[in-house]
């Protein structure tokens, strides 16, 4: 009973370290049909913010020793702010390119990120503490959890309940729903691009800071990979849910994330390393199955 | 008064013309339908005037002011809404959603929140439907709801692209008559590109016929399709 | 109607020119005849070949592609296991059949069969993921990478996981680079101007009309993924004899944006596009390598700081696709007849009113 508890934490965790970052991805696809190639780098970027640039393999806290309370709109606003920023410089200048263009521009800019941290903090992985308390295991039904592992789930759990408030309830919220499902229409309606774009990078920028911040209290290191494995889950999380359905990256994320657990109880041993090639292999089949994505209806055909 | 002045307009994709040179113009309070063969230009001059597609050559002026080279959300705030061909409405949404979208650039929204209920009282099976998804409209009932949702944005000046197309007759001719109840109640401007002549002749107004991306006949509905003028326009008799 | 004879006469000037242009870059090896200037010559031509290859595929059909560098590890590793010493490999690759760990191949061969074992692969990952368009297609073919990245950095005793292989004969030279490129330019091109090259191309632009025309979309396709998944194949094992050792995650990620840049920012519909990409890009790369090292000028040395050189790179590639968003080609193939840097593209182009055609599924 306790392995099972610790199973269905797990995957709930993990899924939601996954559905935050394909929700990144997802918001600014939904809107621009653009694969943002430099979403992981903007999550490492939030998670450097807290250290002082420094090539030394110790770290040097910075920003991390803020007192929570200010520390994580500072951070929020960072990756608001690198996003917006992103949009504003570079993606503003490809909106009617063709979507290759785009994904290599955005890979292009995520190099450029990357590369800057680089330079600022060398390519060694620092160690940092944050929240260690979090670590703390609790008591649940008999299996012991990390308490971070719960407080994962709850915060995405609220992230997603604010987002969905936000895009039902509120006027911009409407813009951009409308503004995903056919953008040229939205602005003949007066819907300004320029807003909803922006709005889009913005909320996209945060959940990247948000992301940031969860996985470094979990490993306690800061690498300029971070992003890169979560990423990837991401888009193909993103994909399979459907393109621009949120809801549908969401619960492909999670359920990509239960797989993933679920895998590495029920493979034998020798084939457990082998675990996410699994993983991969049956997104593949899903893909067959549903090229359209899982949660999409199945459109009718091209209207000849 | 004259509201809408396009003027010798170009239309390129690529090296494909679509537009060569098209000139029409609208007076306030009438009704213009733009008629032609597949392939005349007619969707990609309503699609110019809305700002969707850029001009390479020639100028569109609404009420005085120059709108080619405006951004789409900007034209529709000058007072021009657009139903575009296959009634885009947002399947996602909910028809009251669909509706409020145009409350947006309402500087005025108490207003805009009494004209959502008059929407719903010239349109009363939308009414019953309020938060049901776009998506599961019938066809004409799809057409009423996108009319609305131009109307919600308060526009001087109405375009339709193929208001008929896929639908039944009995429908097409309940969306003509809210359509003519719009126009002699609110005083409404319509553009409406419509491959049937004979709703033109029926509705009444104005007609100009395109072809091959210029406007070569123009006149009164009626008379027009009574005649053969229209039918050698059409076809290209007596051009050579 | 236009006949094989007529199309070639009409198209031959591009290989032609695109060898030239190989044969200029040899020369260039040739004249300033520095032994680390050479190897970066011979790397420059295995980049050719990887983005040729990517071509054949990518620009032909429209589907994006994240998957073929998969195949050029698969390329690389079987060339490694048949050429490396039997007296190395059977301690370090326990997991490899004897009849491969007791032998060792003849440079020549080893690259033939390590090409077709890639081949191999490619028809079967092909053989599923032909059916996807689009962005379907796309995340497929990552995951594909992903899947083989995986189990290569997992497979200890047959690929030696994250740990390096070594010992791989080094035979990959200036010549045999050469030799790479102009191959995987002529097997580029013959197919391009191939009935399936040109089926598979009008399904791009148009999938409904090529398919009420009789074109069966995913056959083809599956054609130029397996030929595209040989020359990515061939590009590994020349790689592999290149370098002398080899490790799983050469091939995934940075490998494979880099040569997709490559290709985009040459221009993603055209063979000369992957050429002109490597080439142009590889110059300022270089470029940019020598000035981190650091240019004396006068008594001065003057050096960019680390990390420098790839922000460098990034911002010219965003800056090229600014100004041509179609790629430095426009798409467009280098002919005698014209200057294709000046004329705008012969494909429509699409009006303001972006995101005409939405995401997945045809």
């Amino acid at each position: 009973m306790t392995e099972f508890i610790q199973m269905i934490i797990d995957a709930l965790s993990l899924g939601s370290l996954y559905a935050l970052g394909a929700l990144g991805i997802a918001l600014i696809f939904g809107v621009m049909r653009l694969v943002n190639f430099a979403h992981g780098d903007t999550i490492a970027f939030c998670v450097f913010a807290l250290l002082w640039p420094s090539i030394d393999a110790a770290a040097i806290v910075f920003a991390g020793n803020l007192p929570t309370i200010l520390l994580i709109p500072l951070i929020l606003l960072l990756g608001a702010g690198l996003s917006v920023l992103s949009e504003i410089i570079v993606f503003r200048r490809f909106r009617s390119a063709n979507p290759a263009t785009m994904m290599i521009a955005s890979f292009a800019l995520g190099f450029v990120i990357r590369y800057f941290l680089l330079m600022l903090y060398s390519s060694r992985p620092k160690s940092i503490n944050l929240w260690a308390n979090l670590s703390e295991p609790i008591d649940l039904y008999g299996a012991r959890v990390p308490l971070l592992q719960i407080v994962t789930v709850a915060i995405t759990l609220g992230i997603l309940g604010l987002l969905t408030l936000f895009l039902k309830r509120s006027r911009y919220g409407l813009e951009m729903r409308a503004a995903a499902e056919n953008f040229t229409m939205a602005r003949m309606l007066g819907v300004r691009a320029n807003r909803v774009i922006m709005l889009a990078f913005a909320l996209s920028g945060m959940l990247a800071a948000a992301t940031g911040l969860i996985v470094v209290t979990q490993t306690g290191t800061v690498d300029i990979q971070m992003g890169a494995s979560l990423m990837l889950i991401a888009f193909i999380a993103t994909v399979i849910g459907g393109l621009g359905s949120l809801t549908g990256a969401v619960i492909a994320a999670y359920l990509i994330g239960a797989a993933s657990v679920l895998m590495q109880v029920v493979l034998p041993l020798d084939a457990r390393p082998f675990r996410d090639a699994f993983v991969y292999g049956a997104v593949i089949l899903t893909l067959i199955w549903r090229p359209n994505g899982l949660f999409v209806p199945r459109s009718a055909k091209q209207r000849v | 008064m004259t509201l809408l002045t396009v003027d010798a307009i170009r239309v390129s994709y690529g090296k494909l013309t679509a537009l060569r040179g098209a000139s029409i113009s609208v007076k306030e309070g009438e009704s213009l339908f733009v008629t032609g063969p597949n392939g005349a230009g007619k969707s990609t001059l309503l699609k110019a005037i809305a700002g969707v597609v850029a001009l390479r050559a020639g100028t569109i002026t609404l009420t005085g002011t120059t709108i080619d080279g405006k951004s789409p959300e900007d034209i529709a705030r000058l007072g021009f809404s657009m139903v575009p061909e296959g009634r885009d409405v947002f399947g996602s949404l909910t028809i009251d959603e669909n509706l409020r979208i145009g409350i947006g650039m309402r500087a005025d929204k108490d207003a805009a929140h009494r004209d959502l209920e008059t929407v719903y009282s010239v349109f009363p099976m939308l009414a019953g439907r309020k938060h049901k998804p776009a998506g599961v409209l019938s066809g004409g009932q799809q057409q009423m709801l996108v009319i609305g949702r131009a109307l919600m944005a308060k526009p001087k000046l109405i375009a339709i692209d193929e208001p008929s197309l896929g639908l039944a007759p009995k429908v097409i001719d309940d969306v003509y008559a809210t359509l003519l109840k719009l126009r002699d109640a609110q005083g409404l401007t319509l553009l409406i590109v419509e491959q049937s002549s004979a709703r033109a002749m029926l509705t009444g107004g104005r007609m100009v016929l395109m072809r091959s991306g210029e406007v070569v006949l123009e006149g009164d509905a009626r008379q027009l399709a009574r005649g053969n003028a229209l039918q050698k326009a059409y076809f290209g008799y007596g051009d050579h | 109607m236009a006949t094989r004879q007529s199309i070639l006469a009409r198209t031959i000037s591009t290989p032609i020119i695109l060898t030239l242009i190989l044969l200029a870059v040899a020369g260039l090896s040739l004249w300033v005849d520095n032994g680390i200037f050479t190897r970066t010559i011979v790397e420059v031509f295995i980049r050719v070949m990887i983005v040729v290859g990517l071509y054949t595929f990518i620009g032909n059909s429209g589907v994006i592609s994240f998957g073929h560098i998969g195949f050029m590890c698969i390329g690389a590793y079987a060339t490694a296991w048949f050429t490396i010493p039997p007296a190395m490999k059977k301690y370090s690759l326990r997991g490899l059949p004897d009849i491969i760990s007791h032998n060792q191949l003849p440079f020549y061969l080893s690259i033939t069969l390590a090409t077709l074992f890639a081949g191999v692969f490619a028809s079967i990952f092909g053989k599923i993921l032909v059916r996807l368009s689009g962005i379907a297609g796309s995340i497929a073919t990552f995951a594909t990478l992903a899947m083989i990245n995986t189990i290569y950095s997992n497979w200890e005793t047959v690929t030696g996981a994250t740990s390096s292989i070594v010992g791989i004969p080094r035979k990959t030279g200036l010549w045999t680079g050469f030799a790479g490129a102009e191959l995987a330019v002529i097997v580029a091109y013959l197919y391009a101007i191939s009935r399936s090259g040109l089926a598979l191309r009008a399904a791009r632009d148009e999938a409904v009309a090529a398919e009420a025309s009789g074109v069966d979309i995913a056959r083809e396709r599956l054609k130029a993924f397996v030929v595209s998944g040989l020359i990515l194949g061939a590009s590994g094992a020349l790689y592999a004899h290149f370098l002398g050792v080899l490790t799983p995650d050469a091939f995934y990620l940075g490998l494979t944006f880099i040569s997709l840049s490559m290709l985009i920012v040459g221009g993603m519909n055209s063979l000369s596009g992957a050429v002109v990409g490597v080439v142009v890009l590889s110059t300022i790369i270089e470029l940019l390598r020598t000035l981190e090292k650091g240019v004396t000028i006068g008594a001065e040395t003057w050096s960019l700081p680390h990390g420098a050189q790839e922000i460098a790179i990034g911002g010219v590639m965003i800056v090229i696709l600014i100004f041509r968003p179609s790629g430095l080609t426009r798409n467009q193939e280098l002919t005698w007849s014209g200057w294709p840097f000046s004329k705008p593209s012969a494909r429509p182009d699409e009006p303001i009113e972006d995101r005409a055609t939405e995401g997945a599924g045809a």
